[in-house]
């Protein structure tokens, strides 16, 4: 603390600025304040000190701008300053409390830098995953476009063991793809770089297209997929890519889990919520494994190998992304219900 | 109905794979391996098509782009993207740029060539 008098010459020195600017209290009483102002802020601040004099007011610690006092040994110190005004029998005074801000700086400054780097790390991994990304699925490329190829018998006749073997190189390799998706998706939620593009959509048409993507999947597998929904058109605010990853996922899996009989999406209103609710009549899950379904890699042994056991884990991080969640209801030999919950604008 | 198509593509596979398809639907194919060799190729005799992937050794598939634009006898020859690149968000950078179209790799073989034939000119072709 220091105190100065109407024509700015400090009275008073408490023992902290003392230590602060580097006087002994003899040394510095009686000099003018711009002592311990560094020399190229001296004549701004006698004017500012004249003008705070003719219309003075508290004015609070970090009200002020970066300031900066001057030690007596000539280096600089950041600090903040607050100014009361008193009036003493021989005239108007000022205290200015003194505080030194070096440390608070000084992480200020460590905080900024770590930012950047945090930054910096983060460009860096979104530029590994879009590498990493096109890097494994450029050889995927000639893999699934070869065995293709041989499977459209473009060079040639197939004997039945080339194409049950071609068909299990190119299952494997779709399996191989559906996982680096999967993984890709996965890093890019964890790491907060999957953007909610939210637009309204309309939920009947966004099932719809998902059900005629994958009739020829359910046609294959003998079963009868159908979907139901109100008449009138149901909108909802969300992320289209987003949902429709999630419906094609519930679904392709009901598809992929069900032997015989059929797979049924249906759409609902629920309070202030949208319901999209995939029903199979399969083999069912015990309730011990409806648990820890939506864990990665949480693949049940009723389910054999088929799918990247990734695919509800990256749906339910979805779901949650959109503000929602996926619930399921199942019991074996009863069939499996999978519910997806969206909020709706009111 | 034939098309002289332009393949500009680095890896040696997705060459083989994409001359192959094409070939065996009766298109003629010719391929460049980067931005200078697809430029002559296609002032020496304008394709029908270009196919282009965008992650090219030396100048990317975004740079081939403006060059061929920048070509009066080019200007008007669709060229498609047929790229790895394949996350959220490259669909709409690469429309953006200028393409007529988005192929994502790995393709698929038995709907490819129907996919590329949608942009040849005189047919209607949505990106």
């Amino acid at each position: 603390m220091v105190i100065v008098d109407g024509a700015g010459i400090i009275l008073l020195v408490n023992s902290q600025a003392e230590r602060m600017f580097g006087y002994e209290r003899a040394e510095i009483v009686g000099r003018p304040i711009e002592t311990l102002v560094p020399e190229r802020f001296r004549p701004r601040h006698e004017s500012d000190r004249n003008g705070y004099l003719a219309a003075p007011r508290v004015r609070g610690m970090g009200e002020g701008l970066t300031l900066y006092g001057r030690r007596r040994d000539g280096t600089e110190v950041p600090v903040e300053i607050s100014l009361s005004p008193i009036d003493i029998g021989t005239g108007r005074c000022v205290i200015a409390s003194i505080r030194d801000v070096t440390e608070r700086r000084r992480v200020e400054r460590v905080l900024a830098e770590k930012n950047a780097e945090l930054q910096a790390a983060n460009e860096a991994k979104d530029r590994f995953f879009a590498s990493m990304s096109h890097e494994l699925r450029t050889p995927l490329n000639a893999i699934l476009g070869f065995t293709g190829t041989m499977l459209m018998r473009l060079p040639g006749p197939l004997t039945t063991t080339q194409e049950d073997q071609l068909r299990i190189v190119q299952r494997s390799s779709r399996h191989l793809l559906g996982l680096i998706n999967d993984l890709l998706d996965l890093a890019r939620i964890g790491s907060g770089k999957l953007e909610v593009r939210a637009e309204t959509i309309v939920c009947q048409r966004a099932l719809a297209e998902i059900v005629e993507a994958l009739l020829p999947a359910a046609q294959e597998r003998g079963l009868a997929l159908t979907s139901s929904g109100p008449e009138a058109p149901m909108e909802i605010c969300t992320d289209a890519r987003a949902l429709a990853q999630i419906l094609f996922n519930l679904t392709s899996n009901a598809i992929k889990f069900t032997e015989r009989g059929s797979v049924h999406v249906t759409i609902s209103a629920a309070g202030t919520a949208a319901r999209f609710s995939v029903r199979d009549t399969g083999i069912g899950i015990a309730e011990a494994d409806c648990a820890r379904l939506f864990q990665p890699f949480a693949r049940l042994e009723s389910h054999a190998q088929e799918g990247s056991g990734l695919g509800l884990h990256v749906s339910q991080q979805l779901a949650h992304l959109l503000g929602g969640r996926i619930s399921v209801e199942s019991s074996p030999g009863a069939g499996s219900v999978f519910t997806l919950e969206l909020p709706r604008p009111s | 109905m034939s098309a002289r198509i332009l393949l500009v593509e680095d890896n040696p596979a997705n060459v083989e794979l994409i001359e192959y398809l094409l070939r065996a639907f009766h298109h003629t194919v010719v391929s460049a391996r980067d931005s200078e060799a697809a430029l002559a190729l296609a002032m020496a005799s304008p394709p029908d098509l270009i196919l282009l992937d965008i992650q090219l050794r030396g100048p990317s598939g975004f740079d081939v782009l403006r060059s061929l634009r920048a070509q009066p006898t080019l200007a008007s020859v669709p060229v498609v993207a047929v790229t790895a690149f394949a996350m959220v968000g490259d669909r709409e950078r690469i429309l953006a740029a200028g393409f007529d179209g988005y192929l994502t790799k790995p393709i698929e073989p038995e709907t490819f060539v129907a996919d590329v034939e949608r942009f040849l000119p005189g047919r209607h072709a949505q990106p």
